[in-house]
């Protein structure tokens, strides 16, 4: 284990991905080291969700590499969590929230078998964790936006996943659960997880990311925060909407 | 009353559809709640007309149904699930050309036979009443088959219907989940199909399900249990009433058909109960929440 600190958790390099010849990400290289944070930046469509997708070896690459604590995307993703936006879950599905949360121990108790106490027990804590205990039994539809959100990153934390991918995990979120969210992520990369999450909110990406990738496409920057998100980087990567963004945000101007 | 629930099953042929009825109602409870959650009705649909060219084929050269119910139904089961992955065909318009396509086949072969009326009225409504022990074993297997994957893959099954994003990211195939359940839902279906008849083997399979996500809020595992218990209760009540009321009555009631009323009136009752147990909390919590200032805004 005193490797995983050393170890980056993500390394990209020159990663480019294509659907059906049409380039949906291009030139995008940079490093997450165990315990930093990185915030996707882009409008729709900038391929926000494909590097996603990418860094858990869902899609083939074109071109670059694409590195995982140490190891290629597919043999990594039992270190990996994703978190999709719980928007996209129906609020229906008769599940409750602990059974939600101990789905981040299926792939390690492998085919047929089912989860035992000490993968429940895991379970239980990572809720406690969350501060959603006393909703174990709840069905998951029943519980609001940000709990639900948090209730996923729970089942990340169960996962034991070092690096945590997290596609808008600030959509539907009111400003009470934002801070618990925030305080939530600080603590677990405290830990040493890094964290990845796209988001189009620049203000959240300022206070939740020491680093920031910029991105339309291809890659407009990648670096610390403040000199990634400048106006001249937001400009490019939005077009002239950035303009609009820029005279509200609170970020520096380059 | 004992005359109405036992009477009916001194038949030999009676006995035989109610362990055929009952194995069918417990199968299409169990895998109908798959087909519910993920949303697969359409699908099921399109299997129940796919496998028709099979047992028109079969019924032509005089073989098996089942067996050519079989193989046009897992053939279509593999191509649905290749077709829906196919970014540049919607999904719903790949089942409406298949389903169409595989049915005009059976048509034409059933067209071709002599007595024709005859043979399409068996293949599309089924006949509970005629099954031979020869159809219970094979509808048993079946369904040990059918369980036996459903059990074994429950976890990974429920993982896919709730969150195929999640699914994908831990490593699994969606695509091969896919298949594997929608070869289960046709089995479940050729199963089926020759006791209630092509149109109306979907009801076994959403009616229960349907019902049970009405009663069943929490786990999947339960709701299948009340689904199942649903559709056993739907294919015994379904055989009692069309007994009494062809037999002591002179309605004529037909087996198959009368199974799915029964269903499909349970279903009735459970979602104006379920609504009117709703609309009674609700109001119950209002009244306990209700200081005269609150029940002011309420009715305002």
């Amino acid at each position: 284990m005193t490797t995983a600190a050393e170890v980056p958790a993500l390394v990209l390099d020159g990663v480019a991905v294509a659907y059906d010849r049409v380039t949906a990400l291009d030139g995008i290289t940079g490093t997450v080291a165990a315990g930093e944070s990185v915030a996707l930046i882009g409008p729709n469509g900038s391929g926000k969700s494909t590097l996603l997708k990418a860094v858990l070896g869902l899609v083939p690459l074109q071109a670059g590499s694409i590195t995982v604590l140490g190891q290629s995307p597919e043999t990594a993703r039992r270190g990996v969590a994703y978190v999709p936006q719980q928007e996209a879950l129906e609020a229906e599905f008769p599940i409750s929230v602990s059974q939600v949360v101990v789905m981040g121990r299926y792939r390690r108790v492998g085919w047929v078998r089912r989860p035992g106490p000490a993968d429940k027990a895991i379970a239980d804590e990572a809720l406690d964790r969350v501060g959603l205990s006393e909703r174990a039994g709840d069905r998951f539809g029943t519980l609001s936006g940000g709990q639900r959100q948090r209730v996923l990153i729970a089942r990340a934390i169960a996962q034991n996943a070092r690096l945590l991918l997290l596609d808008e995990p600030f959509n539907g979120v009111d400003g009470t659960t934002q801070e618990l969210l925030l305080g939530l992520l600080a603590e677990l990369r405290g830990d040493g997880v890094a964290v990845v999450m796209s988001t189009h909110d620049l203000s959240i990406a300022q206070v939740a990311c020491c680093d920031a990738c910029v991105l339309n496409t291809r890659q407009v920057a990648f670096g610390p925060v403040d000199e990634a998100l400048t106006a001249e980087h937001l400009h490019e990567a939005y077009g002239s909407n950035a303009l609009v963004l820029v005279s509200d945000g609170p970020f520096p101007r380059a | 009353m004992t005359r109405l629930f036992i009477e009916p099953f001194q038949a030999g042929y009676l006995q035989r559809a109610l362990i055929e009825a009952v194995m069918l109602g417990v199968l299409g409870g169990i895998i109908g709640v798959h087909v519910v959650l993920r949303r697969l009705e359409f699908m099921a649909d399109a299997l129940t007309h796919t496998v028709f060219p099979g047992m028109a084929a079969a019924f032509v050269v005089g073989g098996s149904l089942y067996v050519g119910a079989l193989i046009t139904g897992v053939l279509s089961a593999v191509l649905l699930t290749l077709l829906t992955r196919n970014r540049r065909v919607t999904s719903d318009a790949a089942l409406a050309v298949l389903l169409t396509g595989f049915f005009s086949i059976g048509v034409i072969l059933v067209s071709r036979s002599r007595s024709y009326t005859a043979d399409l009225t068996t293949l599309l409504f089924g006949r509970v009443l005629a099954v031979d022990v020869a159809q219970i074993v094979a509808t048993g297997l079946t369904g040990v088959v059918v369980l036996a994957v459903l059990w074994a893959l429950h976890k990974e099954l429920v993982l896919r219907a709730f969150d195929p994003e999640a699914t994908a990211a831990l490593g699994y195939s969606v695509t091969t989940l896919d298949l594997v359940l929608n070869v289960l839902i046709t089995l479940v279906v050729v199963s089926a199909v020759r006791a209630v008849g092509s149109v109306l083997v979907i009801a076994l399979l959403i009616t229960p399900a349907a019902a049970a996500q009405l009663l069943v809020r929490r786990s999947v595992g339960r709701m299948m249990v009340v689904a199942a218990a649903i559709g056993v209760v739907g294919g015994w009540l379904g055989l009692v009433v069309s007994y009494e009321g062809s037999i002591h009555h002179g309605w004529r009631l037909a087996s198959g058909g009368t199974i799915v009323l029964v269903l499909t009136v349970i279903f009735v009752l459970v979602l104006a109960a379920t609504t009117a147990l709703g609309a009674f909390r609700r109001r119950a919590l209002l009244k306990e929440a209700s200081l005269p200032g609150a029940a002011r805004a309420v009715t305002a």
